[in-house]
């Protein structure tokens, strides 16, 4: 097979469990877990390395910001030979109890994104796959995490639904806010409706770094680094924990 | 705006108080079901009937469990959930048949439904289509280990939940194989008409929801094997029974 276009992989490249940062830089930073991993790719922002974890095979790709670039590395991926797809990121925290720097698993997606409406009717729901869902859950709490354990809202434009953002994003967050949306990312309904129109599997964790209630808050950027390294942590764990169960 | 004390008032339609249901209820359509729930429980006792809500509340091997039928379709499930959700039920579990639409299915194999098609009108009322009808993982996974438990055959994913029968069925108007043939290539396990909406509203609240569907013959060859059934139902409500005892036992009850 020629490799593809645009994440330039060929079948053996990647192990059955792909984690997918939208960051670059993420990358390598969630390889260097690995027991060991070696430099596969990079096209655009499409870099993938990948190793093994406890006897496993797995990979790192990053996707770039968003549902457009994400959905090509999904697509592309699944041609190669993933299955298990787990995004690693950040997002904005929408309830009062969610603190800067905890970890969120995503039982579903709210579908504010653009690219799962062009695949997918919007009635068709964006929901986790139980699987991956369970072994993030069991493998933080095998890390004496507490994960706060929910739905998640991805969208496109970040400079109207951020802290950021030049518009009133609080007037645009209040149904989420009163229908226990934990927060706000870019990626996760469109990587949620696309591994269940596919028959792959699909899960999320993410670590918040801003607050849409407290606008004023900062996390250091040590904290944010222990929290993506916590997260790809339980990420690596779960991953172990499928290999033996799908 | 309601009133305060929404939570002490009888509830209108299932015209029933606080106290009347226990934390689990299993919400069948058919109100004929309600009477397959009382002959499996330990004892048992009827509490309400109004409208097509019937309510039984009772207990197996020691845990109380609740059965309300809430009718065909999102618009009285909605208002059923509504009110149960008032009176202080915590886990509402969907126990109903469906028109299986996956060639695999077998008559007798159990659906679980991790989340739903939002193919009806009524979720939309409360929240935007943009919000996902997930069930709560805990309840699936109840309704997993129930069937294991009970050597039952199961599947679980996503199904389609939409108002129209006579659009979506063996006996619908028009070539319905058309209509159902997208959600098919989706991974849609089966069509039925209630889940999408408890999904979003117990979501919406904090409440955990889950479906437990029986199925029959895939809706392309519905004669293709025997279907019993009455007795497949009976099997589906002994799970539901199951999961409400394991989700006791979790601490979420």
């Amino acid at each position: 097979m020629e490799k593809q276009h645009h994440i330039h992989l060929v079948p053996g490249d990647v192990g059955e469990t792909v984690f997918l940062p939208g960051d670059v830089s993420r990358a390598k930073i969630i390889a260097d877990h690995f027991d060991e991993a070696r430099f596969v790719a990079k096209n655009r922002q499409y870099i993938t390395y990948t190793g093994s974890y406890k006897g496993i095979k797995v990979s790192v790709t990053s996707t770039g910001i968003g549902g457009p670039a994400l959905s090509i590395a999904v697509e592309e991926l699944i041609k190669v030979g993933a299955k298990n797809f787990i995004r690693i990121g950040t997002c904005g925290a929408l309830q009062k109890y969610v603190n800067l720097g905890d970890i969120i698993i995503a039982t579903a997606g709210v579908r504010g994104d653009g690219t799962s409406r062009e695949y997918f009717p919007l009635e068709y729901p964006a929901v986790a796959d139980l699987f991956v869902l369970e072994a993030l859950v069991e493998s933080a709490a095998e890390r004496g995490v507490k994960p706060h354990v929910g739905i998640v809202r991805g969208h496109d434009a970040f400079y109207v639904e951020s802290i950021l953002a030049n518009v009133d994003y609080l007037e645009r967050d209040k149904p989420w806010i009163e229908s226990n949306v934990l927060s706000v990312e870019n990626e996760t309904p469109t990587l949620f409706t696309l591994t269940t129109a596919r028959r792959c599997r699909g899960g999320t964790i993410l670590t918040p770094v801003g607050h849409h209630l407290f606008p004023d808050r900062t996390i250091p950027d040590e904290d944010v680094k222990k929290a993506i390294a916590l997260e790809t942590q339980i990420a690596l764990d779960a991953a172990v924990k499928l290999a033996g169960k799908v | 705006m309601a009133s305060q004390d929404i939570h002490s008032e009888r509830q209108h339609h299932i015209d029933m108080v606080m106290g009347d249901v226990a934390p689990t209820v299993l919400i069948p359509g058919d109100p004929g079901r309600v009477e397959v729930f009382a002959s499996l429980m330990d004892e048992v006792k009827k509490v309400a009937e109004k409208r097509e809500y019937i309510t039984y509340t009772g207990k197996k091997d020691g845990v109380p469990i609740s059965c309300t039928s809430t009718g065909l379709g999102t618009p009285p499930t909605a208002i059923g959930v509504e009110e149960l959700i008032r009176i202080g039920a915590k886990n509402i579990i969907r126990i109903g048949t469906c028109g299986a639409i996956q060639d695999f299915l077998k008559p007798g194999d159990m659906i679980i439904a991790t989340g739903a098609v939002r193919g009806e009108h009524t979720s939309e009322e409360f929240i935007s289509m943009e919000y996902p009808a997930v069930a709560d993982y805990r309840v699936v996974r109840a309704l997993i280990d129930a069937c294991k438990q009970l050597g039952l055959p199961y599947h679980v994913g996503i199904i389609r939940t939409h108002d129209a029968y006579y659009m979506e069925s063996p006996q619908a108007h028009g070539d319905f194989f058309a209509r159902i043939r997208p959600w098919q290539d989706l991974g849609v396990l089966a069509l039925e008409n209630e889940s999408s909406a408890l999904f979003t509203i117990c979501s919406m609240q904090g409440i955990r929801a889950g479906t437990i569907l029986a199925s029959g013959n895939p809706i392309y060859t519905p004669n293709a094997d025997d279907c019993d059934w009455d007795g497949n139902i009976r099997k589906m409500v002994q799970a539901g029974i199951e999961a409400a005892k394991l989700l006791h036992a979790r601490g979420l009850a």
